[in-house]
């Protein structure tokens, strides 16, 4: 199975967008997203211990709904720049079937260019990838088991 | 804003560029390779050592050295090379004893690292004295290390965890800790130096109260080791730990100090080779101690180079060391409170060189991510000591922890990296 593009087109905003950012503007550019997120609404029951990723840096929360067996995404954090990260990651990979969603890797995370960030323990991009494939499948077994 | 932490005042005096005195800081900083690399295209300014020091050239060679001419295994070769390493790997012990003044090398336990050596105690001294009902003393402000492997051993033996607290400045509550002493306290083990709020804590005074009562004391010198000379035998520990790769040797290796009439009535850590005396089927001896707690191959390489650290660290001398890091200390705390909206966390008089802050309205990892951006390496978050931030009332803070190579200037870099922090968050 591979993803299909017009599935991938926020991803690819944001892929295209940061690759021709230097380092230091990239940097701002998260900061910037950020800051827009900050001004979306995430419902505050959601910032409680049942939506949290577990992280000693910054908190994260990701809620998951699912419409027509597609995942849908939103994200929060109590620090700006994670904040801008979690909303790269839910903006990119919300729409994707659970199936989809498994095929996104390393690699795709790697593909946004933001270096440290990507691996950063517990509260990088690739923690928040795999807990958004757990929510994902977590679902669709609960669904089916319905 | 939580009682421990410090307001922001109007800006003080500004402490002048000569700070450095006698101490030729400059001179130190061309003996650290790394110091010399540069960040994001800014030059490193590492003030992270609290989490884990840089290496002096003399490290690095003395372990190349070892791996290029003289790497075999120890104690356990007729042969030449093995002779002569198992020589320079003992040597190493009557090096650390030295460094910390225990009588005898023999008191010397090598580890992996401070956890490795509080759970070794934990493991033998604990399991065979301690028993259901009997309290050990922690205080608030251990670190994980010193918190979790005596948790684990009250699920084991039905032990009960006691907390000394601290009190707004970050200062042990020493009449709350002597008041913890009397009843079923059996031990106490307690951080010498706060890894988050540099307090330093009257360990002698600490150690004499509990003796009064009978009950030994275990020290975590993991900070107190880098910023202060450490004298076992004028602390009168019963145990003393510390690390390695925070004393600007390499990571890996630890120490274990204990008393030579605890060490041998304590039974083995772990089974294996170098730690038993025979071997039979049907029954097996152990060596006597240091060695009945190092099974397998050392750290070999690790431990030529915590040699090598201390030696350097020694030549320099801590006295040195220390007055540096003071007037260090000193500059940046007065640089960081005349910011707006600092919140510096332990203010408790003779404090180590450890600042941990917060800039109000901006989340310690902005704070650090836009610091790390400047070339300036800092620690953010809970920094293992999660009971701690309950006490302070915070999720996190920036740590910035100094070191004997760094500079007032490096401290004006991260002024100004704070500030660019309230543009971007502000």
């Amino acid at each position: 199975m591979t993803i299909a593009a017009e599935k991938l087109a926020q991803y690819d905003e944001y892929v295209e967008a940061l690759e021709i950012l230097d380092e230091e503007s990239r940097f701002e550019y998260i900061i910037d997203i950020g800051k827009r997120a900050d001004k979306t609404a995430f419902p505050a029951e959601c910032m409680d211990d049942a939506h949290l990723m577990h992280g000693c840096m910054s908190k994260v929360w990701i809620i998951h709904s699912r419409e027509n067996d597609r995942s849908i995404f939103r994200g929060q954090s109590d620090a700006i720049i994670v904040k801008g990260l979690v909303s790269m990651m839910t903006g990119s990979f919300s729409g994707l079937t659970s199936g989809e969603l498994a095929e996104v890797t390393l690699d795709h995370v790697r593909g946004l260019n933001l270096g440290a960030l990507t691996m950063q323990r517990q509260v990088g991009m690739m923690a928040m990838l795999k807990h958004m494939q757990k929510l994902s499948l977590q679902a669709e077994r609960a669904e089916a088991a319905d | 804003m939580n009682a421990i932490g410090q307001p922001a005042g109007q800006p003080t005096r500004r402490a002048g560029h000569n700070i450095e005195g006698g101490f030729d800081v400059e001179r130190i900083r061309q003996d650290f390779p790394i110091l010399s690399r540069q960040v994001h295209g800014k030059p490193l300014v590492y003030f992270d050592s609290g989490a884990s020091a840089q290496k002096p050239r003399a490290v690095i060679d003395a372990m190349t050295e070892v791996l290029e001419n003289e790497y075999t295994n120890v104690h356990r070769g007729a042969h030449y090379l093995s002779q002569t390493l198992t020589d320079r790997y003992e040597g190493v012990r009557e090096t650390i004893a030295r460094f910390i003044n225990a009588p005898s090398e023999n008191q010397i336990v090598i580890t992996r690292n401070t956890t490795e050596a509080i759970n070794l105690v934990a493991a033998t001294y604990g399991r065979k004295f301690l028993g259901r009902g009997d309290g050990v003393v922690v205080s608030t402000m251990e670190h994980h290390a010193n918190i979790v492997p005596w948790q684990m051993l009250r699920d084991e033996k039905g032990i009960e965890l006691k907390v000394a607290p601290i009190d707004d400045t970050g200062a042990l509550d020493l009449d709350a800790y002597a008041a913890l002493l009397d009843g079923n306290t059996k031990l106490v083990a307690i951080t010498h130096c706060s890894n988050v709020l540099g307090t330093m804590v009257p360990a002698a005074e600490i150690v004499r109260l509990a003796h009064d009562r009978g009950i030994p004391v275990l020290l975590d010198g993991s900070q107190a080791v880098v910023h202060s000379t450490v004298d076992v035998q004028a602390l009168d520990a019963d145990f003393y730990v510390f690390t390695g790769h925070k004393l600007y040797g390499p990571n890996a290796i630890g120490v274990l100090y204990g008393k030579a009439e605890l060490l041998a009535q304590m039974p083995p850590y772990q089974g294996g080779g170098d730690m038993i005396a025979s071997v039979t089927f049907e029954k097996t001896t152990y060596q006597e101690p240091p060695h009945r707690f190092e099974a397998g191959t050392p750290p070999i390489v690790e431990a030529i180079g915590l040699g090598a650290a201390m030696d350097y660290v020694s030549a320099i001398g801590m006295e040195a060391i220390a007055a540096h890091e003071k007037s260090l200390l000193t500059y940046a705390t007065e640089r960081l409170m005349a910011q707006p909206g600092i919140q510096l966390f332990g203010t408790a008089p003779g404090k180590a060189a450890i600042l941990s802050f917060i800039q109000q309205g901006i989340h310690p990892f902005d704070t650090a991510a836009t610091l790390d951006r400047e070339g300036v390496a800092v620690r953010v978050g809970q920094h293992c000591a999660e009971p701690l931030m309950g006490r302070l009332g915070v999720d996190g803070t920036v740590r910035a922890s100094l070191a004997m190579y760094n500079t007032t200037a490096e401290v004006d870099t991260m002024i100004r990296a704070l500030e660019r922090a309230r543009t971007l968050f502000g």
